[in-house]
């Protein structure tokens, strides 16, 4: 068995900071003076080696004191491409919500994405890497608590670079955590890894159906993923995750395979 | 470039100076020491009453010497505190006469805040040096009643505090790693305890603490911004004596005593926290799992093997211990050690040679059911130093020496157990060969003009073996280059220019000049908010070039009613190179090609410092104020314009009163209010996937709140005799309970799940503690 020890080291600390601050600290929310700013363009889209149809979001950035309500960006020319030659122009579905219809995403293709909107012209490169099965999952007593967790494994693929992007979805809802993985340490061998839950809510009880989904993705989107993450922790110099998106568009697409597999609890 | 040229008039000047004086000269040379305790006073003033304008003071080791032309005197020995000492001497021949110097019985003086001559703010050559007295620290209130030497001096202007309850600091727009502390000649290379909310320094086993911000005289170097000079005290030479405390979170104990009286001495100190015994009763299963305490333990014994030759050992060892039950667990600490041998070869040149050992290292144990994994990573020193200095006669002293400090850094090392495929990771190890040569001039030029020059050469080898990359604009390694051990890599070059003059307009006023070069070799990165103990230490390399500053500074300095009261007033700017900063979200933990994910570019601070100060009788204190800037320009960061560093804080202001109500009670209170740090904050914000992701533009464009607080704090003397003393020592940090921001992210609405919100953390408000002192 193999564990997740960057993840569980990060833990462990932030766990027993949090132990400690909680004795001694407070906490309220305050109302903060921001600048506001040009609203930025953001894009999101994916291709998997599931059947589709997959789609494209297209979206403005707000104010941070504004309410979650994102102006779509509508009327953009969104192609998909890929190294064979193969390309769909997808259609608006609803506004800034572009959708193809016949592409499939196969393993191994590298796959380009374009959006033109207002003369600009926005693209990204995504490869698909090869899927990666779960072998097993299994529920046990986290290390910190009476709570429940789930670890999933799988076999990495020897002589390539694999990274991860795990998502569990609990009785139908999608956990937001961030869990991803490369095989740094852990090239070609099998690979545990344990979820675990921010929430408090989140408290596995018998009978709750997880489902668990695994993702290859590739490189530029572990990176989105792992600086992320990093911009949602308590970073000293927090910046926008890297994007694999040219001329400044916030955001990614990613070409991803995947698979996946339930547990109840019992 | 028009000050070098000045320079070098001035060097020319002095050399033609010093060489056409000669007349029938004899050397005074001797100790100055506590009738008490038989420790060396340091900085203890030797005046010639017949020749005024005359005079010296005692090095780190109390050693004076003083030339003048043949003749009748009589000598005075002079300490704040003590009662002046006052000798004839016929000199006709070189003489050695050590003063021994009694307590003044007056006990307000206690509370005087610095230990030099009354004048000595004016008179000497240094500028942008404090110095701080150990007895003023008990009286000033600080966080759960730990007094604390770090604590204390992020009260005076241009030193700025890293953050709440933080021993860390900033000294005049640095970074808190461009600061040297040295305890014992030693390099500390994590000042902190317990996360940053202590400091490792044990006031209890310190004699003398000197803080220079700007004009370093030549004889250190090594950080950029600030020497932080702390010297362990030597031990009671006449008597056993025991001292401690006992405290709400710690507990001290000191032993010291004679080996041979009058020979030799020793002193331990040690202390320990136990927040932890608190933390077992709780019926919490998580709170009562979490291990949290510290320990430290200095120690230090001496031996004079004869008149000329005095050897000193001491060393410090401590360790944070922090951890939740076998699962996890993350120790820290730093230990080092320092051998010195004290040689007077005649009456005129003083030496000491220094072996010097230091390391700082942790390790982090994660158990999960039998797989472990352990990290470790270290830094060590092995340094060896030889200081002269060379009393010429009474208008020109000459120090040199060399410095030869082997650096070994092991960044990361991952062992993993159990069922574990791989064994481990290890990024590979550097080395470093940091030689300096240095040789400054301090002459009297005229009665009311002295300067202070030098010059100091700094060679930085990085070493083999290791494998050694060159990367491209983006950052992605082009080349590696594999060198094999003990193979020169790479070295550095810095010539450090030193200069400080001082003009004394009259008996109570004086200007002063310095400017200064340094170079710094080491650095530290680190991207928490708070400075972790895992972050990591890099030396200079192929890539990262040595950091420099430059920093020229002016003052004023201005005493009333008899030294009573002191003003001063110091601007300084300063220009710094190859400053480092990080790219957009860098990996900086356990990466073996970490220099790619730094930026490089240049620096400048600069500022006023205001200071005033009553130094005597019963109400005492001070109030600092120091309006500054600084400011960072990197290549990659805010389109290549400049920024506010993290620590660039517009105003710092410092009030602190000490007044002893009768012979029993003593209160203080300290007031502080800074402006909060340069901080990125969000300027919009976007979906993806599920969450709503921050969107930043600009690094460093906003403010944290403003900062301020209020501590008071009361000491009750029990008992004062010459048998046993006792007393208690009552303190309330944050005593109005003001919330002050320690951080302040942003999340997801729990309410509402269609909005954002800014959530601010406070720590500290309003924390009452009580200690009882003992000496016997």
């Amino acid at each position: 068995m193999k564990t997740s020890y960057k993840l569980s080291s990060a833990l462990s600390f932030v766990f027993v900071i949090a132990v400690l601050a909680s004795l001694i600290s407070c906490q309220k929310v305050i109302d903060v003076d921001l600048k506001s700013t040009e609203p930025r363009i953001v894009i999101q889209g994916s291709i998997t080696d599931q059947e589709g149809p997959y789609s494209v979001e297209i979206h403005k950035t707000v104010n941070f004191n504004e309410v979650n309500d994102f102006p779509p960006v509508s009327g953009a020319l969104v192609v998909i491409s890929d190294d064979l030659e193969d390309s769909e122009i997808l259609t608006e579905t609803s506004p800034g919500i572009y959708t193809g219809s016949s592409l499939q995403g196969v393993p191994g293709r590298t796959y380009t994405l374009s959006v033109k909107v207002n003369d600009q012209e926005y693209k990204a490169v995504s490869t698909m890497p090869l899927p990666v099965e779960i072998t097993d999952l299994t529920i046990r007593q986290s290390d910190f608590g009476p709570d429940k967790v789930v670890d999933v494994t799988f076999n990495d693929i020897l002589d390539v670079d694999n990274y991860y992007r795990i998502i569990q979805i609990i009785n139908g809802a999608r956990q937001p955590e961030i869990d991803i993985y490369d095989d740094e340490f852990n090239n070609g061998t099998e690979i545990n890894y344990t979820l675990f839950t921010d929430s408090e809510d989140v408290d596995l009880q018998k009978g709750d159906s997880i489902v668990v989904l695994l993702r290859s993705i590739d490189e530029p989107t572990f990176e989105f993923y792992r600086t992320a993450r990093e911009a949602l922790g308590s970073s000293q110099s927090p910046a926008n995750p890297n994007s694999n998106l040219s001329n400044g568009a916030l955001g990614y697409f990613s070409a991803y395979s995947v698979r996946q597999d339930t547990i109840i609890v019992e | 470039m028009k000050l070098k040229s000045i320079f070098i008039q001035i060097t020319l000047y002095c050399i033609i100076y010093t060489t056409t004086y000669a007349q029938n000269k004899y050397t005074l040379s001797g100790a100055v020491r506590d009738g008490k305790t038989g420790e060396e006073l340091i900085g203890a003033t030797i005046i010639i009453n017949e020749i005024p304008a005359t005079g010296t003071s005692t090095n780190a080791y109390g050693f004076y010497s003083i030339t003048v032309p043949e003749g009748s005197y009589t000598v005075t020995a002079q300490f704040l505190g003590y009662q002046a000492k006052t000798v004839s001497v016929a000199l006709d021949q070189n003489r050695k006469i050590d003063f021994v110097l009694s307590e003044q019985a007056n006990e307000l003086e206690e509370v005087v805040v610095t230990s030099q001559r009354k004048d000595e703010n004016i008179t000497r050559i240094q500028m942008g040096v404090e110095k701080l007295d150990i007895k003023e620290i008990q009286n000033i209130p600080v966080l759960m009643g730990e007094k604390d030497i770090l604590k204390t001096i992020q009260l005076l202007p241009g030193v700025k505090s890293a953050g709440e309850g933080n021993s860390g600091f900033y000294v005049r727009g640095g970074a808190a790693d461009q600061n040297l502390i040295l305890l014992d000649e030693a390099t500390v290379y994590n000042a902190s305890h317990l996360l940053g909310f202590f400091s490792v320094f044990n006031s209890d086993a310190i004699k003398d603490v000197s803080l220079y911000k700007g004009g370093m005289p030549a004889e250190y170097g090594g950080r950029l911004s600030s020497v932080l000079d702390i010297k362990m005290r030597d031990g009671n030479m006449k008597k056993f004596g025991v001292s401690g405390g006992i405290g709400l979170i710690a507990s001290r104990l000191n032993i010291e005593g004679p080996i041979v009286k009058d020979k030799g001495s020793f002193i331990i100190s040690a202390r320990r926290t136990y927040a932890d015994v608190f933390l077992k009763l709780s019926k919490d299963t998580l709170t009562n799992q979490a291990r949290l305490y510290f320990y430290d333990v200095n120690a230090k014994a001496n031996y004079k093997i004869n008149d000329n030759n005095r050897i000193f050992l001491s060393g410090y060892f401590g360790k944070d211990v922090l951890g939740f039950g076998d699962t996890f667990g993350l120790n820290w600490g730093n230990a080092t050690g320092t051998l010195r041998w004290n040689h007077i070869f005649g009456p005129r040149m003083f030496s000491n040679t220094s072996l010097i050992f230091s390391n700082y290292d942790y390790k982090i144990n994660i158990d999960f059911g039998g797989n472990t994994i352990n990290i470790i990573s270290r830094i060590q020193d092995y340094n060896l130093k030889e200081d002269l200095q060379y009393y010429l006669n009474s208008n020109n002293t000459i120090k040199f020496g060399i410095n030869s400090n082997y650096h070994r850094i092991i960044p990361g090392a991952i062992t993993l157990g159990g069922n574990f495929e791989s064994d481990g990771l290890k990024l590979s190890n550097k080395h470093a060969w940091e030689n300096d040569a240095y040789i400054s001039h301090e002459v009297k030029l005229a009665s009311n003009f002295n300067v202070e020059y030098g010059l100091r050469l700094n060679a930085f080898s990085v070493l083999g073996p290791g494998d050694f990359y060159t990367y491209n604009t983006k950052g992605d390694a082009i080349d590696t280059a594999s060198y094999a051990s003990g193979e020169f890599i790479k070295t550095h070059f810095t010539l450090q220019p030193r200069i400080s003059a001082s003009y004394l307009l009259n008996e109570k006023s004086s200007v002063k000049a310095s400017y200064g070069r340094n170079v710094q070799n080491l650095h530290l990165l680190s991207n928490s908010s708070s400075g972790n103990p895992t972050d990591l230490w890099i030396p200079s390399s192929n890539n990262v070039k040595p950091e420099v500053a430059d920093q020229v500074a002016l003052g004023y300095f201005r005493n009333f009613k008899d030294n009573t009261y002191e003003f001063s007033t110091e601007i300084y700017y300063k220009k710094m190179y190859n400053q480092i900063d990080y790219k957009n979200g860098a990996q900086i933990d356990f990466n073996e090609t970490v220099e790619s994910q730094l930026l490089f570019g240049e620096g400048r601070a600069y500022g006023i410092e205001l200071f005033f100060k009553k130094r005597y009788g019963r109400f005492n204190g001070w109030v600092g104020y120091t309006l500054a800037r600084s400011e960072r320009k990197i290549e990659g960061i805010n389109m290549g314009n400049y920024y506010p560093a993290k620590q660039d804080r517009t105003h710092d202001v410092s009030v602190v009163g000490i007044y002893e109500l009768s012979k029993k009670w003593t209160v203080s209170a300290t007031w502080v209010y800074y402006t909060g740090n340069a901080v990125t904050f969000p300027n919009g914000k976007y979906p993806i996937d599920d969450r709503i992701l921050n969107y930043y533009s600009e690094r460093n464009a906003d403010r944290m709140p403003a900062y301020h607080r209020l501590d008071i704090g009361a000491t009750w003397t029990v008992k004062k005799t010459e048998k046993f003393e006792s007393s208690w020592n009552f303190s309330v940090y944050n005593a109005y309970g003001r919330q002050n921001a320690y951080s302040i992210t942003f999340r997801e609405s729990e309410e509402d799940p269609n909005r954002t919100e800014a959530v601010q953390t406070s720590l500290f408000t309003f924390v009452p503690s009580f200690t009882y002192n003992f000496k016997f």
